[in-house]
């Protein structure tokens, strides 16, 4: 069995709902994180089915610039993260709430 | 043979310049740990550098044009565009990007050695932004706008050893992060239903070909609306801002928050004027309905702000819809002419804010501005105009730029969003008049406040540049003007 970009795209579709629905339902920040990544990954996945059925390189070009992107955001987001433990010995969003007004 | 990439090095010479300015910045602060001035030095050869080739660029750019030969300003094979629109908005990057190092020059030399680390993210920060203003490749705007935002996260948590700094980066992060995947999700998915990542070959694509199932370019569409919409806080995408203002240091987040309004709204104007102005039937409404609630949002729920960081943020939600205004008139002149008179109003008024509560400081309650007039006529003074320029009093920047996008609005028949946009701005003045009050009605017994010589030049331009723009506003709109997108 063939099985056809549309299909890839429909299952990235659902991998990018998974990860947005997580990051908005999921209290815990390495959680939320790892929806942002799940998102991109989706991302990934369309550009590569895309390119393919395309038959056209700039798709699958494209996933190595939103790796690496991706692979940055880790940095940075895991320092703010660690930051964040080393002050409150907790990584859930629902305790930073100093800011409001 | 393989075909030699054509390379016109002008073309992103001031990125180049920046993005070297930076790696200089952190190698001489490891080997030779100078003092922060130096840093600030080297940073400041840099940005000059950087505004003298933007000039080489914009002549460049007319020459093209008057010679009919536009197709000279599309570079690395369609990577980079040269055109009017992405040199202006860099040269206004990058002259606020000198305004932002002046203003928070306190408190970079108040970190220490990590001060060096927050000259070179400005300075990545600007390089990233200014790649996302120039680029006609989608992936390629993704990637600008990628350095740019992670820059940002981390100067949100400058002095994350107080607390809200931290919350405030990492707020900064989820949401922008969040935003920066919706981003590119949508140019995924406008890639995958026309087939082309370049902004123009997008265009001529709608040209080409009558779309019978645009569903999923529709959608792309949409998501790219909305992750832009995220950057430039317009309403209902607008609940990081207050928050991200409030806890990062005073001294960045004038910076911080022009930075990402200037490249996101240009990256905006861009996609939707020069990529799919055949779509407009769809995107229209949209950007009008996000601009109509942005502008009331931002400006009732100033009102009731009473710190007042969190009141410029829901400001610039108001502003982002008033320069949506300008994208729904259908032209680019004045929006970007809002844009830059805009930011230069916001990084003044933030430098205020570092002055008062200081640099590194978390939050600045309105009430510390009771009585400043007494503390500092000067600094009253410039607040004041800032703000009025803000609301857009006649004889002020703010007022030539609403008018401009106003007329845009109307004369492309949304008088609709227009009386929207006079009654928020009527609404927007009761806030910004009631900070004026307290800074002249009201009496302090605090001391004076100094104002630090590099935070003087910052306020005496953006006062200067407020009132200079209100009054003779014919030069910058002729730029403007001329700084339309290929």
């Amino acid at each position: 069995m063939i099985v056809g970009a549309g299909l890839y795209m429909a299952l990235a579709a659902a991998l990018f709902l998974i990860g947005a629905l997580g990051l908005l339902l999921r209290r815990n920040a390495l959680v939320m994180f790892m929806c942002i990544e799940l998102m991109l990954n989706a991302v990934n996945l369309t550009l590569i089915s895309a390119g393919r059925a395309l038959n056209d390189l700039n798709g699958q070009v494209a996933v190595f610039f939103v790796l690496v992107v991706a692979a940055a955001e880790v940095v940075v987001g895991l320092a703010i993260i660690v930051a964040i433990f080393r002050r409150r010995a907790t990584a859930s969003v629902d305790e930073l709430s100093e800011l409001r007004g | 043979m393989i075909a030699t990439p054509d390379i016109n090095w002008i073309a992103i010479l001031p990125e180049l310049v920046l993005a070297l300015g930076a790696v200089g910045v952190l190698l001489v602060d490891v080997q030779w740990k100078p003092a922060t001035r130096v840093l600030g030095a080297i940073a400041a050869f840099t940005l000059v550098f950087a505004i003298a080739f933007t000039f080489l660029q914009w002549a460049q750019a007319r020459d093209a044009l008057e010679f009919g030969a536009p197709g000279e300003l599309v570079a690395f094979s369609g990577m980079v565009l040269m055109d009017g629109f992405a040199v202006f908005g860099r040269f206004v990057l990058l002259v606020m990007a000198g305004l932002g190092l002046l203003a928070g020059w306190r408190l970079f030399e108040s970190l220490n050695r990590r001060g060096a680390e927050a000259i070179a993210l400005v300075l990545l920060a600007t390089t990233g932004f200014s790649i996302m203003v120039a680029s006609n490749n989608l992936v390629m705007m993704f990637l600008g706008l990628e350095i740019g935002s992670i820059s940002l996260y981390v100067l949100a948590g400058l002095t994350r050893e107080k607390a809200k700094a931290d919350e405030a980066a990492m707020k900064y992060f989820l949401l922008g992060s969040f935003a920066s995947a919706i981003f590119v999700y949508g140019v995924a998915l406008l890639y995958a239903g026309t087939g082309q990542l370049e902004i123009l070959a997008i265009r001529q694509f709608f040209t080409d070909f009558i779309v019978t199932r645009p569903a999923v370019i529709l959608i792309g569409l949409a998501l790219i609306i909305v992750g832009l919409g995220f950057k430039v806080s317009a309403a209902p995408f607008h609940s990081w801002a207050p928050d991200v203002y409030q806890g990062a240091p005073a001294g960045v987040v004038g910076y911080m928050a022009a930075m990402a309004k200037i490249a996101g709204f240009l990256a905006i104007a861009r996609i939707l004027l020069t990529g799919v102005p055949q779509l407009d039937n769809s995107w229209l409404p949209v950007i009008a309905g996000l601009s109509a609630l942005s502008m009331l949002v931002g400006s009732i729920v100033a009102l009731v702000q009473s710190d007042i960081r969190r009141m410029l943020a829901y400001s610039g939600v108001a502003h982002a819809g008033f320069i949506m205004t300008g994208i729904v008139g259908g032209a680019t002149t004045g929006m970007l002419f809002y844009v830059a008179a805009y930011a230069l109003q916001l990084i003044g008024a933030f430098a205020v804010v570092a002055v008062v509560s200081g640099a590194g400081s978390s939050e600045s309650s309105i009430s510390e501005y009771r009585g400043l007039a007494r503390r500092s006529p000067a600094l009253a003074t410039a607040f004041a105009v800032l703000l009025l320029g803000m609301a857009g009093l006649p004889l002020t920047s703010g007022f030539i730029a609403k008018f401009g996008v106003f007329t845009e609005a109307w004369a492309n028949g949304y008088g609709w969003l227009v009386i929207v946009a006079v009654l928020a701005s009527v609404i927007a003045f009761a806030f910004y008049l009631r900070v004026i009050v307290a800074m002249y009605m009201d009496e302090t017994e605090e001391e004076r406040i100094l104002v630090s010589p590099p935070a003087r030049w910052v306020l005496a331009i953006a006062v200067v540049g407020t009132i200079l723009a209100g009054v003779l506003p014919a030069p910058l709109i002729d730029l403007a003007a001329n700084a339309f997108p290929l």
